[in-house]
């Protein structure tokens, strides 16, 4: 499996999080309190007063891997304008059958490397399982295609780093991680919010992820059910942590900015012991510098609060759920200054201050914050696959524009610009972040199987 | 003035270059323009909330400079034997926001005219450095092409000398899109037609290198 946020929702059963969304969760925030906050908004028609298209050009795409989320994948792509799918692979046949429903036009493969060989396709997804991809990534960019990694990008530091080492190499070619956070547009400006202190001194941070599933794939096939339950196995998962705490991981990580110091976790089989030996509950502290620490809880056996992360500093707490945030004020925090253009909410036991991020444009335009209070229209996955494009052709025409003035084997020259344009890029993780996610996820699911301390060592976070 | 990029302007263009480019040879010092170290900014207005300024900046400038290689051994107010042709290509100038560089590309019909260029033709020194790094002012006058379109345009450059080869102008110059048969654009954002003001203003720091066969 690969991500599992919003969108997942819309392939596995009901649960607590879908009566949620589906209408009583501005009530039920309303009732505990909180303080709302947006990203700005995003033009949202694609015509302007003088015409124009404000897609940017588009990226021949490939999909390797049309399992569940290869097939996620796919229905995304469908909706961007500018993401035309040649081409799909899987070697199993079913899976390319369903895929063509989202991409009738694709080109269909069992072999990826025969699909690599297909010049026009410029962009690849690689949305294997998990301890696939380094082989299939690594020949991608042999291939000169840009690449999207489903995350985690692998199941052992060995493969995220030799992954890492390629993308670091290729530096003609886009490489995006899954880590579809790093592009939401709302995670970005909270941040903001919270990197500028708003919260006052990070006291700790906590997360969740509870959803009542198996995590089995069934098939006729036995052969092919063992294929589809690699999840289900140490030799070849990387537990929840890896498949789903990864993301939340990862914004702890850049929520506090910092590496963490240390893991300790513990997991076990409660309700599905029917032949795994990948825990079906765990729990996490990951510790940060200055004692800072951040605990997690994923089961598979109860869906009770679905999933949410918290922030806590001196001064106010921060809650995330969905696309939206709260936050939660301490009377004795300073004033920020922008409350008093924030909607005013009651709450469960006390009475906090609504804020909208966009509160100043919005009145500019004439709009009362409480019209745009909403969440995000897109969801994360959409922003980090509309990055991908963006900043894969953005890479394809710098790399164009460089060799129109200067010698393109100049290698350091090149790299040099390129990494200056990659500050306009389109947010989104690149090869760095994947790694360190990677590791830190893969040293804390050693952890919890063990249920040991790990100690973060320096070098497993060197790329090379 | 405005004259159109005609096939017959690209020709004579290309016969003049390869004529200086021989006359550099034998006489002129000639610098070329490194691939890192400059930048361009392109400043501009706009009534969108939160965005009343806007910039774009791109961080490679192509071209080179040939000067006298006598002009600042005692250099004098006047005139200075230099020419110069500058490339940026459109694609490369950033605004952070990929919808807006787009709409920016569209603006500029980068499709058909992927350059900016600007080609000096005088460049007058207005006082004596007070030591040989410089500062040199000068007055400069060329033609600058955006969008196909060529006008004649004058500003003020400033030139030091960083290092025994290397050398950085910088200067700036307003100019009205209008001129180069640019609309200002006027997308939708925020259900609004946001309008972008007419004059822009162009800021440049070029560095340059002297090649190795004209080094002293």
């Amino acid at each position: 499996m690969k991500h599992r946020m919003k969108k997942e929702e819309n392939i596995t059963e009901q649960n607590r999080r879908d009566f949620l969304k589906g209408g009583s969760l501005a009530t039920l925030m309303m009732l505990m309190g909180g303080v709302s906050i947006r990203a700005e908004d995003k033009p949202k028609t694609e015509e302007g007063g003088t015409n124009f298209k404000t897609t940017g050009a588009p990226l021949n795409c490939a999909v390797i891997g049309c399992g569940t989320w290869g097939r996620e994948l796919l229905k995304e792509l469908a909706r961007l304008p500018n993401a035309p799918v040649l081409a799909i692979c899987d070697n199993y046949e079913p899976f390319l059958r369903r895929a063509k429903d989202s991409a009738p036009k694709a080109e269909t493969f069992t072999d990826y490397l025969k699909l690599l060989e297909k010049k026009e396709v410029q962009g690849v997804f690689v949305a294997t399982p998990s301890h696939l991809h380094k082989d299939i990534v690594i020949a991608a960019l042999q291939a000169g295609k840009h690449v999207y990694c489903e995350a985690p990008m692998a199941t052992t530091v060995e493969d995220a780093r030799a992954i890492a080492q390629a993308a670091q190499a290729a530096v003609k070619l886009h490489f995006q991680p899954g880590q579809q956070l790093r592009s939401d547009p709302q995670r970005h400006a909270l941040l903001g919010f919270v990197r500028t202190g708003s919260l006052g001194r990070t006291a700790l941070a906590r997360a969740q992820w509870h959803k009542k599933q198996s995590w089995r794939r069934t098939s006729s096939n036995p052969e092919r059910e063992r294929e589809l339950n690699w999840r289900l196995l140490k030799a070849t998962s990387p537990g929840l942590i890896g498949e789903i705490g990864l993301h939340l991981l990862d914004m702890a990580s850049w929520f506090i900015n910092a590496q963490p110091v240390s893991v300790t976790g513990c997991g076990t089989i409660i309700q599905w012991n029917d032949g795994r030996d990948v825990p079906d509950t765990i729990q996490a502290v990951v510790e940060y510098p200055g004692g800072i620490k951040w605990s997690y809880d994923c089961t598979l056996v109860n869906s009770f609060d679905a999933e949410y992360e918290m922030y806590y500093g001196s001064d106010a707490a921060l809650m995330i759920r969905d696309n939206k945030a709260w936050m939660f004020k301490e009377v004795d925090a300073p004033q920020l200054g922008w409350e008093i253009y924030a909607r005013k909410d009651s709450f469960y036991k006390e009475r906090g201050i609504a804020l909208d991020a966009n509160a100043t444009k919005l009145k500019a335009i004439g709009k009362k914050a409480t019209e745009a209070a909403g969440p995000e229209e897109e969801s994360p996955l959409h922003y980090a696959l509309e990055a991908f494009i963006s900043n894969s052709t953005a890479t394809g025409a710098a790399v164009e524009d460089f060799a129109s003035l200067y010698d393109v084997s100049d290698a350091k020259a090149l790299a040099t610009y390129l990494a200056g344009i990659k500050k306009t890029m389109t947010p989104c993780a690149g090869y760095k972040e994947g790694f360190e996610a990677a590791v830190t996820a893969i040293k804390a699911n050693e952890s919890i199987l063990k249920g040991q301390k790990v100690t973060f060592q320096k070098e497993w976070f060197e790329i090379g | 003035m405005k004259t159109h990029y005609l096939q017959f302007t690209h020709i004579f263009g290309s016969a003049l270059l390869l004529s200086l480019s021989v006359q550099s040879a034998e006489n002129w010092t000639r610098y070329d323009a490194p691939p890192t170290g400059s930048k361009v900014t392109i400043e501009g207005t706009s009534n969108f909330p939160g965005h009343e300024r806007w910039t774009l900046e791109g961080l490679i400038i192509g071209g080179y400079v040939e000067m006298d290689p006598t002009f600042d051994s005692a250099p004098k107010p006047g005139n200075v034997s230099a020419r110069a042709l500058v490339t940026i290509p459109v694609r490369s100038l950033k605004s952070g926001k990929a919808p807006m560089d787009s709409v920016m590309q569209q603006t500029m019909k980068q499709t058909d005219h992927p350059r900016i260029q600007y080609r000096l033709t005088e460049m007058l020194l207005k006082e004596a450095p007070k030591s040989p790094e410089g500062p040199y002012q000068f007055d400069t006058k060329g033609e600058l092409t955006v969008a196909g379109v060529t006008n004649k345009i004058s500003m003020p450059v400033s030139m030091e000398r960083i290092d025994k080869t290397k050398l950085k102008f910088s200067g700036s110059t307003p100019i009205k899109m209008t001129d180069y048969g640019v609309t200002p654009p006027s997308p939708l954002g925020l259900g609004l037609f946001i309008k972008t003001g007419n004059e822009v203003k162009i800021i440049f720091e070029w560095i340059t290198v002297q090649r190795a066969e004209t080094a002293k």
